[in-house]
């Protein structure tokens, strides 16, 4: 062969490996480089059967044709056992139950893929040499690899559709549960109000004591239940965004909830940034009312600011509470986790601002010393 | 059949009575004078079932017309249809039942200038792989200018095909005479129908090394396609002819527009031609034909218009050799056919391509 010969034919054959793992799609991948082998060696079809179980079914074909589905064992008149790396053969009616497509004479080459089956190549011309079988091999060996990878893209695509059904489900299950929990809790509370004012003089200290015990409870629970509500509805695929100055939102919260006299909350300047009013809200509000809830300090102080990190802002809220144990830091975070028995914490409020953190594409996390303080840091993109 | 009047009334009065039952292939040379949204509605009126399309040209026994209509006959007409969309790769082949010991024919004009074609003919391939044998052109103006240029009842339209299957035997003659200069280069980045990398470097730069010195010319602002029309480049193939594609024009960063796509790292040569090899390849399409006939009843000619651009008055003795061929082989059948911007065939019954450059003689018995 001439030299000339030897790099048209490795060129080409750069050709056939070029068009390899384009797509993770399989029937765009076995079309790309099939189509391109039969245009270049000008052969007339390309199929492949995979073995499932103990059958032979067809999972590709150019020209499409009819589909295969035949056992292995017994039915096959071609030993495609026998076939190691490639085989070349003359048409004969032994191909007649292994084809999509009919034949009648020509020439066919099969390649063994291992676990991806056996690849057909058809031509009607005398054109297949074993010569140019043996270079495609490498080639084909590719090829294989990359019908594998489109396989577990496919399996992981599934896995991950799955995964969001089932997320979805479960949201949608909180979300109906939540509201289903609310009616019977507002009799309860109803009731119990009825008892207390209607009946108060019928109730020593103890029945008066324990009436108050429901209340309270029944308030833990509707907390609860709104927290549930919150946790369930914030999605990642319904993120509306727009310019938003932290700022106003800070005072927004402040002006909503009750500061005690005896906590004093400094605000530093914070930006202007991309996001959804309502749950940057939501996100702050809980950290700030989480501080004061569980500050123990006669002079308690609650510091809110942030630092330029540069794609993203670091923000902090600094208290100087009671403190985190190290071994909670990544406990608290998890739904209905809550540190301590207290009729405001439901264990969801640090669940809420982490699942708003992650819906930004932020971190949280914390540092803390016991009698101390704590200083919660969130990254927001910028 | 060439039908030279104006007339809508008169020009379908002659498709009628030279198709009767049959359906008609019509092949109009662009620069005829007449309403062709008014000859559709006449047509159906008369319930003449046709497909066909407009031409730079068309060729009508030996001779070349910019005007007129040629007229073939389509018989044993399986299924006449229209794919919209070619570019947008937005369609689906309809199915066809093959019968198995039957000889199938498919005819089809695509609107040349539109993009995607080798997806289209992939997808007709895919659909009907070797059960019938294919044939056809791509219509459209030499002004390059896309427009709608291909017909059928259901109208006039651009960016589509139109496509016959008929119950037939064809045989099917496909050559270029264009020869290997120097090569092979790869594409290394090409989009559509441009080239925009050969062997990773500026495309134009490393045509233009080769080009001027095999033909002693320099490129200037002005002499691209009256140097280039000589130097097509040619994909590499096993075992046939190389698949030629046409360099139209260079754009200002030294990208090459062919007609007909290419893809990424698509290996190909740089070609040229002469009036002797031309010639002689188109003889050898038409002998190849003729020698797999037994008994033709017509004869469609689609050679590509940049070899008329290419052989100037010469062409006249590609077409007599064509017909010659035809003629002495089968005195009494008739021939058509048209100057087309791409042409179609499977080649030498292999996977169905989209050429430039190139002549497809086909007999249909």
């Amino acid at each position: 062969m001439k030299i000339e010969n030897h790099i048209t034919t490795i060129l080409q054959l750069y050709e056939f490996s070029m068009a390899i793992g384009k797509s993770l799609d399989y029937k765009e991948s076995c079309d790309m480089f099939l189509k391109l082998i039969l245009k270049r060696k000008n052969f007339n079809a390309a199929w492949i059967l995979e073995k499932e179980d103990s059958m032979m079914l067809s999972t590709y074909a150019i020209p499409i044709g009819k589909s295969i589905q035949l056992k292995f064992d017994t039915n096959l008149k071609v030993d495609l056992n026998s076939i190691e790396d490639f085989k070349y053969f003359e048409y004969s009616n032994d191909f007649d139950t292994l084809s999509p497509i009919g034949i009648d004479k020509g020439h066919i080459a099969v390649f063994n893929l291992k676990e991806q089956g056996y690849l057909f190549l058809f031509s009607k011309k005398d054109n297949i040499t074993i010569e140019d079988l043996s270079q495609l091999q490498p080639v084909i060996d590719k090829f294989t690899m990359s019908l594998k990878a489109c396989k577990a893209f496919k399996q992981q695509q599934s896995l991950l559709n799955n995964l969001e059904v089932r997320n979805q489900e479960l949201s949608d299950y909180a979300h109906m549960v939540s509201h289903d929990l609310k009616s019977p809790l507002r009799s309860i509370d109803t009731l119990t109000t009825w008892l207390r004012d209607d009946y108060s003089d019928k109730f020593d200290n103890n029945g008066k004591e324990q009436i108050k015990l429901i209340r309270n409870s029944v308030e833990k629970m509707d907390t609860l239940i709104n927290g549930i509500l919150e946790y369930s509805t914030i999605n990642k695929n319904q993120i509306e965004t727009y310019d938003v100055n932290l700022n106003t939102v800070i005072d927004a919260i402040l002006n909503s909830i009750q500061v005690p006299e005896h906590i004093t909350i400094i605000k530093n300047e914070l930006p202007v940034i991309h996001g959804d009013k309502y749950r940057l809200q939501q996100l702050f509000q809980n950290l700030i009312v989480n501080a004061i809830a569980y500050n123990d300090k006669t002079q308690g102080e609650i510091e809110i600011g942030m630092k330029d990190a540069g794609v993203f802002w670091e923000f902090f809220v600094k208290d100087n509470g009671k403190g985190i144990e190290a071994v909670y830091f990544d406990k608290i975070f998890k739904t209905f986790e809550s540190l301590e028995s207290n009729v405001n914490s439901t264990g969801i409020g640090l669940s809420i601002v982490k699942k708003i953190v992650d819906l930004y594409k932020g971190n949280i996390w914390l540092t803390s010393e016991i009698g101390q303080g704590t200083t919660f840091y969130f990254t927001l993109k910028k | 059949m060439l039908i030279t009047t104006t007339h809508i009334d008169d020009i379908v009065a002659s498709i009628s009575n030279h198709i009767k039952e049959d359906s008609a292939l019509l092949s109009i040379g662009e620069h005829t004078e007449i309403d062709i949204e008014q000859l559709i509605k006449a047509l159906n009126i008369a319930e003449v079932k046709f497909i066909g399309g407009l031409f730079p040209k068309v060729i009508h026994g030996n001779t070349i017309l910019e005007k007129g209509i040629v007229v073939n006959t389509l018989n044993h007409v399986e299924e006449l249809y229209v794919v919209n969309n070619i570019s947008l790769q937005n369609y689906t082949i309809p199915q066809i039942n093959f019968e198995k010991d039957e000889g199938y024919s498919l005819f089809t004009y695509v609107d040349g200038l539109t993009s995607n074609i080798s997806h289209y003919l992939s997808e007709l391939y895919e659909n009907y792989g070797m059960q019938t044998n294919y044939f056809g052109g791509g219509a459209g103006s030499l002004t390059l200018e896309q427009k709608p240029c291909v017909i059928c009842n259901e109208g006039f339209f651009q960016d589509a095909a139109v496509v016959c299957v008929m119950r037939m035997h064809s045989r099917i003659g496909v050559r270029h005479g264009w020869s290997k200069v120097k090569g092979p280069f790869i594409v290394t980045k090409a989009e559509g129908n441009v080239i925009k990398e050969i062997n990773w470097k500026n495309p134009f730069e490393v045509y233009k090394k080769v080009v001027e010195a095999h033909s002693n010319k320099v490129f200037t602002d002005d002499n691209f396609f009256d140097i280039a029309k000589g130097y097509p480049f040619g994909i590499v193939k096993d075992n046939a002819e190389c698949i030629v594609r046409d360099p139209l024009m260079v754009n200002d960063k030294g990208e090459l527009i062919c007609v007909g796509e290419l893809e990424d790292n698509t290996l190909v040569d740089i070609l040229n031609g002469n009036e002797e090899t031309l010639i002689n390849a188109a003889q050898r399409a038409a002998e190849e034909s003729v020698n797999q006939a037994t008994h033709p009843r017509k004869a469609i000619i689609i050679d590509c218009i940049s070899r008329i651009l290419f052989l100037e008055d010469n062409f006249e003795k590609e077409l007599d050799a064509i017909t010659k061929t035809i003629s002495n082989a089968y005195p009494n059948i008739s021939i058509g056919g048209a100057l087309t911007l791409g042409e179609i065939s499977s080649y030498g019954e292999g996977y169905l391509d989209f050429y430039n450059k190139t002549v497809v003689v086909g007999l249909f018995e």
